[in-house]
């Protein structure tokens, strides 16, 4: 019988090591009974988490070969599949401190939501004795974003926290803020909104492995879009992260193409440009990945890009 | 010693709940302690909705038609006046969970919107499209986040300590620690949840509903309150047991046994597929027992065939079914039968509840809430939509009787305290040190076997005398059994260990109360007594356990407006 090969990182709370551990292939199988199996019929000091087995809970989620994915409604065929391979190494997610083998903690994941005050602020528009009137429409902007089960997958694959804990927010609690900031029942929406900025807002790589991973399919990035784009709204348009989208979006309107060369110094200013990119600019100019001396023109179709433009701002408003 | 005025246990929508207006009173400490992170909690599985006569859909909706529905639904086994308080209180616990922020779906007018269920008069149940008890659990967690409830996550209740009647504190373990501690307190509620995994894979509940706090009460002295009753779905996915929503059958669904036959020709020959879950039910079970079904054992299935709706109904009406049938039984509805069979769904009894404006049980500052207790407003039969309108009401009323409690009463003593978290120290140790014996799945795996084919959904004198000694049988070979990790941190297989007593308890307790309980009501289906007899039976029954020996009694119901009469849909 064919038989998967299973590497599962360790941790004790001291030490961490992989351990294998061979299955028998069953079809139409799903990651958590694949874990499932070890921990019952062979090896009892595994450790992972899950509860309700049917993706509502969020608890299961797990790294399968670099990957984050929720265990229990991720189908073990269509992970083989994927990698082509009969070897698995599963591992806890990352970006989490990890408890014991590939259970993680979450206290301190709420601790930083809390920064964004996840929860509503109520408008005087309602009352404990008789609730709020909310449109359907209003309901809908808020359909898709109570959907997360907080399950940590857009956490774990995300590229920006990676390098930077401290001061971005895991995907998820950019999804409870924005949450809150299009809920027409909510009475603050600065309140949730000031500190997304506060906390590198701007710093999304837009590499979109939080929004390709979500088991509930949550368009996190478009809605790190509409968070940025309300914090210039607010008037928020003096820091680094909209001096940046603005030099693109002037560039871009002006000639139909971007000017990289003149980018950093729009976004940091020259002195800070001069101060922190130089060296850089030179390995790039010495590599001939730029030229300072080129300056874009403006290209033949400028009016159809200029049209878009237009069109974008019809559609907005 | 750790000292709390108040301590609830468990962190689902009663929970949450409770700790909400407990530590609405600034002077008390007070603190949740849950098994799981908060949102993991089951409250979270609840779709459909809850219930409560808003009448926004329907102006003729009352408080006074959701009574009547919910006594006539429970078989007349719930008492009546505690009905009438939940029913009557249940519109302002919509207003107030709005206010919280819960996310509730829309009417064109922008009140919340409200949709017919099974066993309602009109349509009252509240709902955010198909993720009610998620929405309102979060919401919840957020409030609590708010309004800093002190959070003991991965904490785990080991007993709750009553001397001489009066209650001193509980003995739980911080997991991550592997530490033992007893907890001083003035007053607690116990908001754990069902114990569906007595049939552990036949179950549309999460792996860990194992009934812990209605283990530790019954331990203490509590008595539990109609047991018997446990609600079965007919659609579970066979190797899951995950629930497939009614709407399939709704939609034109077959069953199918294995020589091809849409079975229930011989049950109900009018209404097919679409007779009630109870006949349903027990329909599938029958074509298994005489040998017409698929698989064998614990995994024996029929097939729900939607092939004939087509492509384009099922992507229409029935997506997310497609989807849960794809994720976790590996099979497209459009292409494929889906292999089924029923599933415990919700269990009735509980802990005995004995004031249901406090919750509190017969033992002063012990509160209990939500399915882990019985109030009781479900009887023999809990109607849809009844469940998460339960947590949330009696979670409030429990927290609020937890605070008068605590301010009333002072803190025990602390002897037996001290003295069972001595014998839980030494109980983990020897566990840990233990590497032979019988494997506790596996004694898990032979009660979920002998509940599912002797206490399930048949019953018979002869097959439950045979369950009760199988269980007593596991009981002694538990003693002994094999947990297999010796870590003292995170030792999950120590706790799935005492889950795995809990539910032995609990399952020893179902059986008792359903042998003595002659005639059918409600979910409770006997085949040697096929009626109702209220002559006899229109009481409650409450088993007692003192060390290994049951007690069982039985107490009246209450019964203030409506007589019993039968049910007929």
């Amino acid at each position: 019988m064919e038989k998967i090969t299973v590497k599962i990182k360790r941790f004790d709370g001291r030490e961490s090591y992989y351990q294998k551990y061979e299955v028998p292939y069953e079809k139409g199988k799903t990651i958590l009974w694949l874990l499932t199996m070890i921990r019952e019929e062979q090896d009892p000091t595994l450790n992972f988490t899950s509860a309700c087995r049917h993706a509502i809970c969020g608890s299961c989620a797990v790294q399968i070969n670099g990957n984050a994915f929720l265990a229990c409604n991720t189908s073990l065929d269509e992970v083989l599949d994927t990698y082509k391979t009969m070897n698995l190494t599963f591992e806890p997610l990352k970006n989490f401190d990890v408890i014991k083998d590939l259970v993680i903690v979450w206290e301190p994941k709420m601790e930083k939501m809390e920064k964004v005050k996840p929860w509503i602020i109520p408008s005087e528009k309602g009352s404990n004795e008789h609730g709020f009137l909310q449109s359907e429409e209003e309901f809908h902007q808020i359909a898709a974003p109570t959907d997360c089960i907080l399950c940590g997958v857009c956490a774990s694959e995300c590229n920006q926290l990676a390098v930077n804990q401290e001061g971005y927010l895991e995907p998820f609690i950019l999804n409870r803020a924005y949450r809150y900031i299009v809920d027409s029942r909510d009475g603050s929406p600065q309140d949730h909104l000031q500190p997304v900025l506060e906390n590198d807002l701007w710093k999304c790589l837009h590499c979109m492995q939080c929004v390709s991973q979500c088991p509930k399919s949550i368009p996190l990035t478009d809605q790190i879009a509409y968070l940025r784009s309300s914090t210039m709204q607010m008037g928020a348009v003096n820091n680094q992260g909209a001096k940046h989208a603005y030099a693109f979006h002037d560039d871009v309107k002006n000639k139909g193409r971007l000017n990289e060369t003149m980018l950093p110094i729009k976004t940091d200013g020259l002195v800070q440009t001069a101060l922190t990119k130089i060296p850089f600019a030179l390995r790039m100019i010495k590599k001939g990945k730029i030229n300072p001396l080129h300056m874009p023109k403006q290209i033949s179709g400028i009016h159809e890009v200029r049209r878009l433009y237009e069109y974008a701002e019809e559609v907005k408003s | 010693m750790l000292k709390f005025d108040v301590v609830v246990v468990g962190a689902g929508g009663a929970g949450m709940m409770a700790a909400l207006s407990a530590s609405k009173d600034k002077n008390l400490k007070v603190a949740v302690l849950s098994k799981i992170f908060p949102t993991r909690s089951h409250t979270g599985a609840a779709q459909g909705g809850i219930n409560a006569a808003m009448g926004y859909r329907d102006n003729t909706d009352s408080t006074e038609k959701h009574f009547r529905d919910t006594v006539k639904g429970s078989d007349f086994l719930a008492d009546q006046d505690a009905v009438e308080f939940f029913t009557s209180r249940m519109p302002e616990i919509i207003s107030e969970l709005d206010f919280y922020g819960v996310p509730f779906s829309r009417d064109e007018n922008g009140h919340v919107a409200q949709r017919p269920f099974g066993g309602a008069s009109s349509p009252r149940t509240c709902y955010s499209a198909d993720k009610t008890g998620h929405v309102i659990l979060h919401a919840l967690y957020e409030q609590c986040l708010k309004n800093k409830v002190q959070f003991l996550n991965e904490w785990f209740l080991l007993s709750v300590v009553v001397e001489n009647g009066e209650f001193e504190g509980l003995v739980a373990m911080d997991i991550r620690e592997g530490k033992i501690y007893p907890i001083q307190a003035k007053s607690v509620v116990i908001a754990s949840g069902g114990f569906g995994r007595i049939y552990w894979s036949r179950t549309t509940n999460a792996i860990n509903m194992t009934g812990d706090g209605t283990a530790a009460c019954f331990e203490a002295g509590i008595p539990i309150k109609d047991p018997e009753f446990i609600q079965f779905h007919p659609t579970g996915l066979a190797q899951t047991g995950v629930l497939l929503s009614e709407a399939c059958r709704g939609e034109g669904g077959y069953l199918i046994n294995r020589v091809g036959e849409r079975f229930m020709a011989r049950y109900a020959p009018e209404k097919m597929e679409l007779g009630p879950r109870d006949l349903v039910s027990r329909s599938i079970e029958t074509e298994i027992k005489e040998g017409r079904g698929f698989g064998e054992g614990m995994t024996s299935y029929v097939l729900m065939d939607l092939r004939h709706l087509g492509e384009k109904k099922i992507m229409e009406r029935l997506p997310q079914v497609r989807e849960l049938a794809m994720e976790f039984e590996g099979v497209d509805l459009i292409k494929e039968p889906v292999p089924i069979r029923p599933s415990c769904h919700y269990t009735m009894g509980g802990i005995h509840v004995s004031d249901f404006e406090t919750c509190s049980t017969p033992i002063d500052g012990i509160h209990a809430a939500g399915e882990c207790c019985s109030v009781s407003i479900h009887g023999a039969n809990r109607l849809g939509g009844n469940s998460v309108a339960d947590v949330v009401l009696f979670g409030k009323y429990a927290g609020i009787g937890a605070k008068e409690s605590a301010k009333r009463r002072i803190f025990g003593g602390t002897t037996k305290l001290e003295q069972e978290a001595t014998e839980w120290n030494a109980k983990f140790k020897a566990i840990r040190e233990n590497t032979v014996g019988t494997s506790m799945f596996d004694i898990r795996n032979r009660l979920a076997e002998t509940m599912w084919y002797n206490v399930g959904i048949f019953r018979t004198e002869s097959d439950m005398a045979k369950a009760l000694e199988t269980v007593d049988e596991l009981i002694e070979e538990y003693k002994d059994a094999y947990a297999g990790d010796p870590a003292e941190k995170y030792n999950m297989a120590f706790i799935n260990y005492v889950e795995i007593g809990n539910i032995l308890k609990l399952a020893r307790a179902v059986t008792m109360g359903a042998l003595n309980r002659k005639e059918s009501r409600g979910s409770h289906s006997r085949g040697d007594y096929p009626t109702r007899n209220d002559e006899q039976f229109l009481k409650h029954t409450l088993i007692y356990k003192n060390g290994n020996k049951y007690r069982l009694e039985y107490a009246p119901v209450k019964i203030t407006k409506y007589q019993p009469e039968e049910r007929k849909y």
